[in-house]
């Protein structure tokens, strides 16, 4: 098709629009609650993309709050979710030390140790989960002290009884004042309160602040569990990796690492597990997309609903208009000619109802991302897909009337009162 | 009227038959009517309701489509023509004025006019332009924003004739172009068809009146179905 003929095509259809606002003035009460149906379509669908992208978001920034590019290896076999207690498995601090010499990318390894901490100081109590580490955490996990000082080297060494709190923890102990340098009995144990963690916030309503750090040799002597099998078994060990490196190799290097120090037989299981960053992204990424089509399905209901709503509107419209299509097919109109004028009235209706849902959406994500902890942004791409789909929304629903106006007879359409 | 020998009629109709299915029965509304206007006629079709003049000039333009029987429109066989075809004939050849006028609501007099130009395909300044110069034509010039509801019943019809005359066609198929209007307005509408006619448009005239009649040059009269008397109009009325 030539330019012309293109503009041509262009300049047919938009022929129609100023019939169309002329139209839907006639009956603008009609107009406007037809257009409120597919308002609250467009609008349900924006904010079930828009909830679905701030879980996307949300889910990246809590696995971001472990540290960026990382993987984590627990003490029990790999059997693909079908656990088996029988065969318990282990990961110790010698594995830990091979897998930072011979993997390569591992910038810092974060072994560590957990145990249930009941801390008390004055009379007030607070239960958290306590993790025994090295200064190396710091690193791998990306935190870093807000008051005080870290877990060090001399710490591990001497087995200190050095305590660094989340700041759930100091909140709830120390209630504003600066814990640095205080007391405090951890397990009937005296610690001295060394230094306070920088809020990493919350995410899913997991307070990420709800924790208490020691060394990990001071955990070892105190509060070492039963679960533990030799003097340098840990709980988990982080590795964490340079930015940039792959962890889909970087996790196969480590598993031959640990196999072959375990002597793994061929065709038995590991008796440990990997998991990374990467694997976690993945997973939670195809969990929230699963999410966000269920929402997305939820929400289309409501905008077939508005679509239903349009077609009884332009049926109602072109019976009413009987008369003037027949005027108009006497004045040379075509069967496409009518049909196109009642498509784009349709059409103009649903881009209305979208724009306006557009519009509120927009208003709401930003609500919601100033009062609430949660985003729910409205994309470019989100803009342009609603448009899109509302106006064929309206295509599609405004079709059958449109179609059943070209196929009138023009004689009987005249005819009809 | 003279009709030059190798030039085909405008309009020519063999064995024309239009029936219809009411309550079981077989009405023939037009029962075989042969005839044939030429370009530049002025005809009156007359008849009382039910005669099938109405149903006659439906079929001429091309609204409706005949149950049997030929018609021709410049030399072009209808029944072989598709409906987007019949609609190009409709919107270039023909021109229809009603009684009710048909104007479109809240549509300005300029934009009724434009109508068929957009189904002829034209640009909306071209639109304009020639709804502007058929209005102005009509003695109109300082009427084009009025809607409908502001116009009288003769300026009404006049802007409807004004819309039938904006694509050039080569006939204007007026159906009781007077019924709705008062006596001296009807006698201007008539002398504008008598102009348009002296300028060459052919004319085809429904009317039940027989002093509307007396306007046209031939008077052919419907009874039954049937072309009943065709002669031509001796004492012939001149409007203002």
């Amino acid at each position: 098709m030539n330019p012309r003929a293109i503009t041509g095509r262009i300049a047919a259809w938009a022929v129609n629009v100023p019939i169309a606002f002329t139209a839907l003035r006639t009956n603008l009460m009609r107009s406007i609650l037809t257009t409120i149906g597919i308002m609250i379509g467009v609008l349900s669908v924006i904010l079930a993309v828009a909830v679905g992208e701030g879980a996307k978001l949300s889910v990246s920034q809590s696995i971001n709050t472990l540290g960026s590019n990382m993987a984590l290896v627990f003490p029990f076999p790999d059997t693909d979710g079908a656990r088996n207690t029988a065969d318990s498995g282990r990961v110790t601090m010698r594995d830990a030390i091979a897998i930072q010499k011979s993997v390569p990318g591992v910038f810092d390894i974060a072994p560590q140790l957990t145990a249930n901490l009941q801390m008390s100081v004055a009379g007030r109590n607070a239960s958290t989960s306590g993790l025994g580490i090295t200064p190396g955490y710091g690193r791998v996990s990306n935190v870093d002290t807000e008051l005080g000082r870290f877990i060090s080297e001399a710490d591990i060494q001497t087995a200190a009884r050095a305590i660094v709190l989340g700041p759930t923890v100091a909140r709830k102990l120390f209630a504003g004042f600066d814990p640095v340098g205080q007391d405090v009995r951890v397990n009937k144990v005296p610690f001295t309160v060394v230094g306070v963690l920088e809020s990493k916030g919350s995410s899913f309503g997991r307070d990420n602040d709800d924790l208490a750090l020691i060394p990990i040799t001071t955990a070892r002597q105190r509060f070492a569990t039963a679960t533990l099998q030799g003097p340098d078994d840990l709980h988990v060990l982080f590795v964490g990796f340079d930015e940039g490196i792959d962890l889909g190799p970087a996790k196969k290097e480590m598993t031959r690492v640990l196999r072959e120090r375990n002597r793994v037989q061929e065709g038995q299981i590991n008796p440990f597990t990997i998991r990374t960053t990467q694997e976690f992204m993945e997973e939670s990424g195809k969990v929230t997309a699963i999410l966000q089509m269920l929402l997305v399905a939820i929400a289309s209901i409501s905008l077939l609903v508005g679509g239903i709503g349009i077609m009884n509107i332009m049926l109602v419209s072109v019976t009413e208009r009987t008369r003037e299509i027949g005027l108009r097919m006497a004045l040379g109109a075509k069967g496409s000619d009518i049909r196109n004028q009642f498509l784009v009235e349709a059409a103009v209706l649903c881009v209305i109802g979208g724009l306006m849902g557009l519009i509120f959406a927009a208003l709401i994500s930003s609500a919601v991302q100033k009062y609430a902890d949660f985003s729910a942004p409205v994309g470019v791409g989100t803009a342009i897909f609603a448009i899109l789909f509302s106006a064929t929304i309206g295509l599609i629903f405004g079709g059958y009337p449109a179609i059943r106006a070209s196929r009138l007879s023009p004689i009987d359409a005249l005819r009809s009162e | 009227m003279q009709i030059p020998v190798n030039e085909p009629a405008l309009v020519e109709t063999n064995g024309l038959v239009k029936d219809y299915f009411i309550g079981g029965e077989v009405l023939h509304a037009v029962n075989g009517v042969s005839l044939s206007i030429a370009r530049g006629e002025f005809v009156a079709i007359m008849g009382t309701s039910g005669s099938g003049k109405s149903t006659f000039m439906n079929l001429v333009g091309c609204l409706d489509v005949p149950t049997a029987g030929t018609l021709k429109l410049d030399g072009a066989d209808t029944r072989t023509l598709d409906s987007n075809a019949l609609a190009d004939i409709r919107n270039r050849k023909i021109g229809f004025v009603f009684q009710q006028f048909n104007l479109l609501n809240r549509t300005t007099a300029l934009d009724n006019v434009a109508v068929p130009l957009i189904y002829a395909g034209l640009g909306s300044r071209e639109r304009r332009e020639r709804a502007r110069e058929t209005l102005t034509a009509m003695g109109l010039e300082n009427r084009l924003d009025h809607t409908p509801a502001k116009l009288s019943g003769g300026q009404q019809q006049r802007v409807a004739i004004a819309r039938a005359l904006v694509t050039k066609p080569l006939m204007l198929l007026a159906d009781e172009p007077t019924g709705a209007l008062d006596t001296q307005t009807s006698e201007d509408i008539m002398g504008i068809f008598q102009q348009l006619n002296d300028q060459g448009i052919t004319v085809i005239l429904v009317t039940h009146e027989p002093d509307i009649a007396e306007y046209a040059q031939r008077r052919i009269l419907f009874r039954d179905g049937r072309v009943v008397e065709d002669v031509p109009v001796t004492k012939r009325r001149a409007a203002g």
